[in-house]
C-alpha cells in the first residue's frame, strides 16, 4: 500500500517535473507567469490524443509537443516580445485571458466529457518489484521525468544556448548588450517550454483522463511547485516537484480529510520559513 | 501617480454620491416592473460587491488575486453550517460569516502579502482551489459537491423572511450594501491609511525608509478586501438559500477578476461598472453565453492591453472633455495628504 503510494507520488512528481521546468524557464527570460501554461498542457495533451487515434501513440508523443512549440513560438513573438516592456501584471491578466479562450476551444472542439487514451501497447503491461506489480507505464513516465530534468540542466549548464539563456535571465539588458539575440532566444525557449507542457499532456494522457478540468489540476499545483521551489529556479522546482508529488499519494493515505488542503498547508509552511521559495531570493 | 488619488473625494463629495447612489437603486427597486430583470440586477449587483473586494487589493497593495472566491464562498459556507448544523440565528450567522472570513484574512494575509509580485496570484489562486477541493471531498460538513442548502430562519434583523425575498427588496438589500461598501471604502482611504497603503503599494522599500511600518497596511487591506468579498458572499448565500462548492472555483474568482480589469480598478466603483457590463452582456448574448468565457477572455485581453483604466477610466475621461479639463488632478491629491 505505501510503496505503491509513494511510487505514484514519484510519478505524479515527474510530471509536475516536466511542467514546472517550462513555467520556470519562461519566467526566467521573460519574466512572465504563465497562467496559459496548465491550458497549453490540455492542448497538447487533446492534439495528441486526435493524432494518436489516426496515427498512433508514438507518433503523437513527437508530433503534439512539435505543434505546442510552433503555438510557443507564436505566443512569444506576437505576445510576450510586444508585451515586454509593460508591467508583468499586464501580461499575466492576457496569459490569463488566453487561459479562458483556450479552455473554451478545447471544449468546443472536443467537448465536455472525459476521453481516455489507451496506453501504448509496448508499456501496457506491468512488472513485479519488490512484491508489487507495478505499471511499467507509470515506470517510465518516472524516468521521463528524471530524464528531462537531467537533459535540462545539461543544456543549461554545458551548452552554449544553455549560457546564454542563463545570462538572460540574470540580465537581459546586458546579455543583449554582448551580442546575443535575446528575443530569439525567448522565443526559442518559450517554444521549448510550451513544448515540455505538451510533453507533459501527451505523457499524462494514457494515466489521468482528457477532461477540461485537467488543466486547472495541474496548473495549480505546478504553481505551488515553482513557488515553493522560488520562481524561476529549476533545481527548487525540481525538488519541490517531488515532495509535492510525495506529500499529495502519502497525504491521500495517511491524513485523508486534510488531502484536499494538503499542498495549501505545504505551501504555507515553507513559505513562513523561506518567503521567496526554497531556491533563494529572485523575485 | 496622481491617477490614484482621483477616487478620493471629500466626505462631503462621498455623501452626496452615496446619496445619489441610493436613489438611483430605490427609483430601479421601484420602477423595473420585471422579477426576471431585477433578479438579474440583484446576482449583479452582488458580484459588484464582490469585484469591488477584489478590485481594492489591487488598487490600494497592487496585488491581484486569483483565489477570492475562497473568501466569497466560505462566507456562504460559514453562514450555512452554523444555521443547519448549530442552529444558530439569521443575525449570528451572518456577522459570524463576515467576522470570520476577516479574521482569517487578518491571519492569511500575515503570511501571503509578504509573497512578492506575481507569486502573490499564483499563491491565491492554489489557495483558492484548495478551499474548492476541500468543500468537495468533505461530505459530512458541506454536503460535497451537491452543496448546501440553507434553511434561513423566519427573521433576519427583524425583518420577515417574506418581505426580503421580494424581488425589489432583495435588490435593494443588496444594492443598500453595495454603495454602503464603495462609501466606506472611500471614506476610510480618504483618512492617512489610504495615503499610507498608496506609499507601501508605489514603494515598499522607500516607505519603510520613512518610518512607515509596511506589512500591516498591506495586510490590511488585503482584509478589508476579503472583508468585502465576504459581504458578497453573505448575500449570494441569503439570495439563493444555496451555497455550492462552485462558488469557490477558480473560475469565480476569475469572473470577478475581469469585472474589475474591464470596469478599471483605478476608481472604486469601476469594478462594480466592470459586473453590471459582464452581467448585462451575458444575459445579451443569450444562446452565444456557452462561449462567454471566451469572449471575456478576450475582452480582458483588449481592455488590459488597449485601455488598462478600463471603462470607469473612459467615462471618467469621457466626462473631463465634456467639462472642459474639469478639476484639476492636483486638488484631490493635496487633500489626500
Amino acid at each position: 500500500m505505501t510503496f505503491i503510494n509513494l511510487f505514484n507520488g514519484l510519478v505524479y512528481g515527474s510530471l509536475l517535473i516536466v511542467m514546472s521546468s517550462g513555467l520556470a524557464l519562461i519566467y526566467g527570460l521573460r519574466r512572465v507567469v504563465n497562467f496559459a501554461h496548465g491550458a497549453l498542457y490540455m492542448l497538447g495533451a487533446y492534439i495528441g490524443f486526435t493524432i494518436a487515434q489516426h496515427t498512433g501513440f508514438w507518433v503523437a508523443l513527437v508530433a503534439a509537443p512539435a505543434v505546442m512549440a510552433l503555438v510557443g513560438v507564436l505566443l512569444d513573438r506576437y505576445g510576450f516580445r510586444l508585451l515586454q516592456d509593460r508591467n508583468p501584471l499586464t501580461v499575466v491578466l492576457v496569459t490569463f485571458g488566453l487561459l479562458l479562450i483556450i479552455e473554451d476551444f478545447v471544449q468546443t472542439v472536443w467537448g465536455k466529457s472525459n476521453l481516455s487514451m489507451a496506453t501504448p501497447a509496448l508499456l501496457a503491461h506491468s512488472v513485479t518489484v519488490a512484491g508489487h506489480e507495478l505499471p511499467v507505464y507509470r515506470i517510465a513516465v518516472l524516468f521521463f521525468g528524471i530524464a528531462v530534468a537531467v537533459a535540462l540542466s545539461l543544456w543549461l549548464r554545458y551548452s552554449r544556448v544553455g549560457l546564454f539563456v542563463r545570462a538572460a535571465s540574470t540580465d537581459p539588458v546586458t546579455t543583449s548588450m554582448q551580442g546575443v539575440n535575446t528575443d530569439r532566444l525567448s522565443a526559442m525557449v518559450v517554444g521549448l517550454g510550451t513544448a515540455l507542457a505538451g510533453l507533459a499532456g501527451v505523457v499524462a494522457a494514457p494515466f489521468l483522463s482528457l477532461s477540461p478540468a485537467m488543466s486547472s489540476d495541474v496548473l495549480i499545483d505546478s504553481f505551488v511547485v515553482v513557488v515553493v521551489g522560488g520562481l524561476g529556479s529549476l533545481p527548487g522546482a525540481f525538488a519541490a516537484a517531488i515532495l509535492l508529488g510525495l506529500l499529495q499519494s502519502m497525504g491521500a493515505v495517511y491524513l485523508p480529510s486534510l488531502a484536499a488542503i494538503l499542498p495549501f498547508l505545504f505551501m504555507i509552511a515553507i513559505l513562513l520559513w523561506r518567503p521567496s521559495g526554497l531556491a533563494g531570493n529572485r523575485t | 501617480m496622481s491617477a490614484a488619488f482621483q477616487g478620493i473625494t471629500r466626505p462631503a463629495h462621498i455623501a452626496v454620491a452615496t446619496a445619489a447612489a441610493l436613489a438611483v437603486g430605490g427609483l430601479a427597486a421601484g420602477g423595473i416592473g420585471s422579477d426576471m430583470l431585477l433578479s438579474l440586477l440583484t446576482q449583479a449587483t452582488i458580484f459588484a460587491i464582490f469585484a469591488v473586494g477584489v478590485g481594492v487589493l489591487l488598487r490600494q497593495n497592487g496585488m491581484v488575486s486569483f483565489g477570492h472566491a475562497a473568501f466569497y464562498g466560505l462566507a456562504g459556507y460559514v453562514a450555512g453550517i452554523l444555521i443547519r448544523e448549530m442552529g444558530w440565528s439569521g443575525e449570528g450567522a451572518v456577522l459570524a460569516a463576515l467576522g470570520g472570513v476577516a479574521l482569517f484574512a487578518f491571519v492569511l494575509g500575515f503570511v501571503v502579502v509578504r509573497v512578492p509580485g506575481i507569486a502573490f496570484g499564483m499563491l491565491t489562486i492554489a489557495i483558492g482551489q484548495s478551499f474548492y477541493q476541500g468543500a468537495t471531498t468533505s461530505r459530512s460538513l458541506t454536503g460535497g459537491a451537491d452543496g448546501l442548502h440553507i434553511d434561513w430562519p423566519q427573521t433576519l434583523f427583524g425583518v420577515s423572511l417574506d418581505t426580503l425575498f421580494q424581488p425589489h427588496v432583495m435588490f435593494m438589500v443588496c444594492w443598500t450594501a453595495l454603495v454602503l461598501c464603495v462609501a466606506g471604502l472611500a471614506l476610510l482611504l480618504s483618512t492617512n491609511f489610504g495615503a499610507v497603503t498608496e506609499a507601501v503599494r508605489d514603494n515598499e522599500e522607500r516607505a519603510r525608509f520613512i518610518g512607515i511600518r509596511t506589512l500591516l497596511p498591506r495586510v490590511l487591506v488585503f482584509t478589508l478586501s476579503a472583508f468585502v468579498t465576504a459581504v458578497a458572499g453573505t448575500l449570494s448565500a441569503l439570495n439563493t438559500g444555496f451555497v455550492s462548492p462552485e462558488s469557490l472555483h477558480w473560475s469565480v474568482s476569475g469572473s470577478a477578476l475581469m469585472m474589475v480589469i474591464v470596469g478599471g480598478y483605478r476608481r472604486l466603483w469601476g469594478p462594480a461598472l466592470g459586473a453590471m457590463l459582464f452581467f448585462l452582456a451575458r444575459d445579451f448574448l443569450g444562446d452565444f453565453a456557452e462561449h462567454w468565457l471566451a469572449i471575456f477572455g478576450a475582452a480582458l485581453i483588449f481592455v488590459i492591453v488597449f485601455a488598462p483604466d478600463g471603462f470607469s477610466g473612459a467615462l471618467v475621461g469621457l466626462w473631463r472633455r465634456m467639462r472642459g479639463g474639469g478639476k484639476s488632478r492636483g486638488a484631490a491629491a493635496v487633500q489626500a495628504n
